[in-house]
């Protein structure tokens, strides 16, 4: 029972790091205002520059040039969404299908239809005094990420919550006016949501590549940047909140994982789809039960016009 | 420059722009020879191979072409009406992939397990692909009506839920052909030849009943929301429901009526490609067509008629992505070439704020600040 547990916990551990940087990444950006559903698109081009970068230079370098990505395209995003005021949805869905088309291409192009070549995986960290206590084991043999992963929602809420900086940024996506009477930019705090938040969904990619897998494969992320989104709306918007739903998420990935491998003979009653499907089915009723109309910053899409009232 | 200009040409701007930037990242991959010749290659694979039919006459490297680029436009389209139609109560249907996919099921299903004469079948495999689709948008449409939930989430969420019970379940299990005798097919038993979609040229090309249908459903949607009054009221929820709801229309009635229609349109997409092309479920959808119906949809404005001429744009430049490949260019290139258009399109005013200065810098009137588009709502 134990092991089971163990085994459960560890292979959530794996899946949950990058589902949290993404959610954190969609988290910042739309409390400041800005609709993100380009996150699949950046945490694809993360995951790509990441693992292209780890093949020539050492794997942390190749994390450091994946968030790169991601707030490139985020910039994208921004000098749309926040200089142009074009719709937030639309800029979205558009990084996101060019992100696509264009990494599909690209590796092609490059490497050839079946991924990168292997890359050096980022180096796993077993804890000399964990390894040892059953449960508490499956702590061990992480790469680094998954413990930034678990205190990084932490820092985030301190920052959110605590700071003057946590004070504009939840004000500009509640009322951009009144943020703007204080002789603040909405602008600036904006595009720093932005390109914030772009950089963690690119380490969010840099870390299935690199930590998950050991390359770029042609379907990554694989919808991981959706289930961020999901995750945010469930975690209604906050850090913690969204640490709970992708750990929520991440704990069903891993149980459905287990449960096929684990139990063969439950596959003859359940069949692999429906399980595959819980997790989604899981997320729309609980989403029909929490119902959604109060929690979505009050700004949540509306682009900032100076001389609007 | 008039409105009708203003509302089109950002997105002609856009669609050439999106080809030239792809032209260049050829020639910097390759070389400039190769981006025009795949350029080229890709107009002979898209609009016919018109200079080998003036040499030798065969009238299929007309037809052949025309009729590929065409059958992709009807799938195109009809994604593409689907989310046109949801922008217009206005919601934002990410969800036309997984209704297209019970829409697909369900055709084959009609198809191959219910005998009726080719008059009967083919209508009875569309409706039941309609009714699957629409049911499935109803979802959504129920959460979002009941409850508050975001359709975005909504829809994804029961795209995947489409894709893991139909292609890792029913197709690949009960639905999947000879169940249980352990012949190992892929997908479900095909359909019978009386639901298979006629073709129109014969031998000529694979051009099916599809595409006219497609272009008829485009034609209806048109006359829908510009003249009847049901089409007005579900525009005038999509510009403000608050304001619709005070002037007296049943604002929840005409969300499900078109968020149903959204997901019936995107069935019927599955229906064209089941009945007209694969004649059973394969094992699974391949193409997103259904995200590409996003891409379509806001390129045309969400117009009817714009969603129709730029599927017919992408269908021809789809069927020419295959010629590509002739000379080593990635066939994902055509959706290269979307998604960058899609950008381009978002960046609307962009477009219009370059083309009011270069007008304001002769005449005296002043710089009139660029207005969002009223046609896509505000997530």
């Amino acid at each position: 029972m134990l092991e089971i547990l163990e085994a459960l916990l560890s292979s959530t551990l794996e899946y949950f790091p990058a589902l949290l940087f993404a959610t954190l990444g969609a988290t910042l950006s739309e409390r400041s205002g800005v609709v993100n559903v380009g996150i699949e698109g950046m945490m694809r081009a993360g995951a790509f520059c990441a693992a292209v970068a780890s093949i020539t230079f050492p794997t942390p370098v190749g994390v450091m040039v994946g968030m790169l990505a991601g707030a490139g395209m985020a910039a994208v995003h921004g000098y749309l969404c926040i200089r142009w005021r074009s719709d937030q949805v639309v800029s979205g869905m558009a990084i996101n299908l060019v992100a696509l088309a264009g990494g599909t291409y690209l590796l092609e192009a490059l490497y050839g239809p079946n991924g990168t070549p292997p890359i050096q995986q980022l180096t796993r960290w077993h804890l000399p005094g964990l390894s040892e206590v059953p449960l508490l084991r499956a702590f061990s043999g992480h790469s680094a990420l998954t413990f930034l992963a678990l205190v990084l929602p932490f820092a985030f809420h301190w920052v959110l919550y605590r700071t003057p900086l946590g004070l504009r940024l939840r004000a500009v996506g509640d009322k951009p006016h009144a943020v703007a009477t204080l002789g603040l930019s909405v602008m600036g705090l904006r595009w720093l949501a932005v390109v914030v938040g772009g950089m963690l969904a690119g380490l969010g990619g840099a870390t299935l590549s690199t930590a998950v897998l050991d390359r770029f494969e042609q379907h990554t992320p694989a919808g991981l940047g959706f289930m961020a989104l999901a995750a945010m709306v469930f975690g209604r918007w906050t850090p913690l909140g969204g640490f709970l739903a992708a750990l929520f998420f991440a704990a069903g990935n891993a149980l459905r994982i287990g449960l096929a491998s684990s139990a063969p003979g439950l596959l003859e009653v359940v069949p692999q789809g429906f399980l595959l499907a819980l997790p989604y089915l899981l997320t729309l009723a609980l989403l029909a039960i929490q119902g959604q109309r109060t929690h979505a910053p009050a700004a949540l899409g509306t682009p900032y016009e100076q001389e609007s009232r | 420059m008039g409105e009708r200009l203003r509302a089109v040409l950002p997105s002609i701007l856009s669609v050439s722009l999106a080809l030239a930037v792809c032209w260049v990242f050829i020639a910097l991959t390759r070389d400039p020879e190769t981006a025009t010749e795949a350029y080229l290659q890709m107009l002979r694979g898209g609009l016919g191979d018109w200079p080998m039919y003036l040499d030798g006459g065969r009238v299929t490297l007309l037809t052949r072409p025309i009729g590929e680029a065409a059958i992709k436009a009807a799938l195109l389209l009809l994604t593409g009406l689907s989310v046109a139609v949801a922008f217009k109560v206005g919601l934002f249907n990410i969800g036309a992939q997984g209704q297209m996919l019970v829409g697909a099921l369900a055709a084959a299903v009609v198809g191959a397990q219910v005998q009726l004469p080719a008059v009967l079948h083919i209508p009875a495999a569309l409706l039941a692909a309609g009714l699957a689709g629409g049911l499935w948008a109803l979802i959504a449409a129920a959460l979002k009506l009941a409850r508050g939930v975001h359709e975005v989430i909504s829809t994804i969420m029961l795209n995947w839920v489409a894709v893991s019970l139909v292609d890792n379940w029913l197709a690949v299990g009960p639905l999947r052909a000879g169940a249980g005798t352990g012949l190992s097919t892929t997908g479900t038993a095909e359909i019978a030849t009386s639901a298979h979609l006629p073709r129109l040229f014969g031998e000529m090309s694979r051009l099916h009943l599809g595409f006219p249908l497609a272009l008829a459903v485009a034609l209806a949607i048109w006359v829908w929301l510009a003249r009847l009054r049901s089409g007005f009221e579900t525009r005038a929820v999509g510009l403000g429901s608050e304001a619709a709801r005070a002037a007296g229309i049943p604002v929840v009635r005409r969300t499900a009526e078109a968020m149903g229609m959204a997901g019936a349109l995107a069935g019927l997409a599955g229906a064209v490609l089941v009945l007209g092309t694969e004649f059973k479920y394969p094992g699974s959808l391949g193409a997103p067509y259904g995200f590409d119906g996003i891409a379509i949809s806001l390129i045309g404005g969400n117009h009817p008629l714009g969603v129709t001429l730029s599927a017919l744009f992408f269908g021809a430049l789809r069927a020419g992505g295959t010629r590509m490949q002739l000379l080593g260019v990635h066939k994902s290139y055509p959706e290269l070439i979307q998604g960058l258009a899609l950008l381009f399109v978002a960046g609307r005013l962009v477009w219009l704020a370059l083309l009011e200065r270069r007008k304001v810098e002769k005449p005296v009137a002043p710089a009139r600040q660029p207005e969002a588009s009223p046609e896509v709502p505000r997530a």
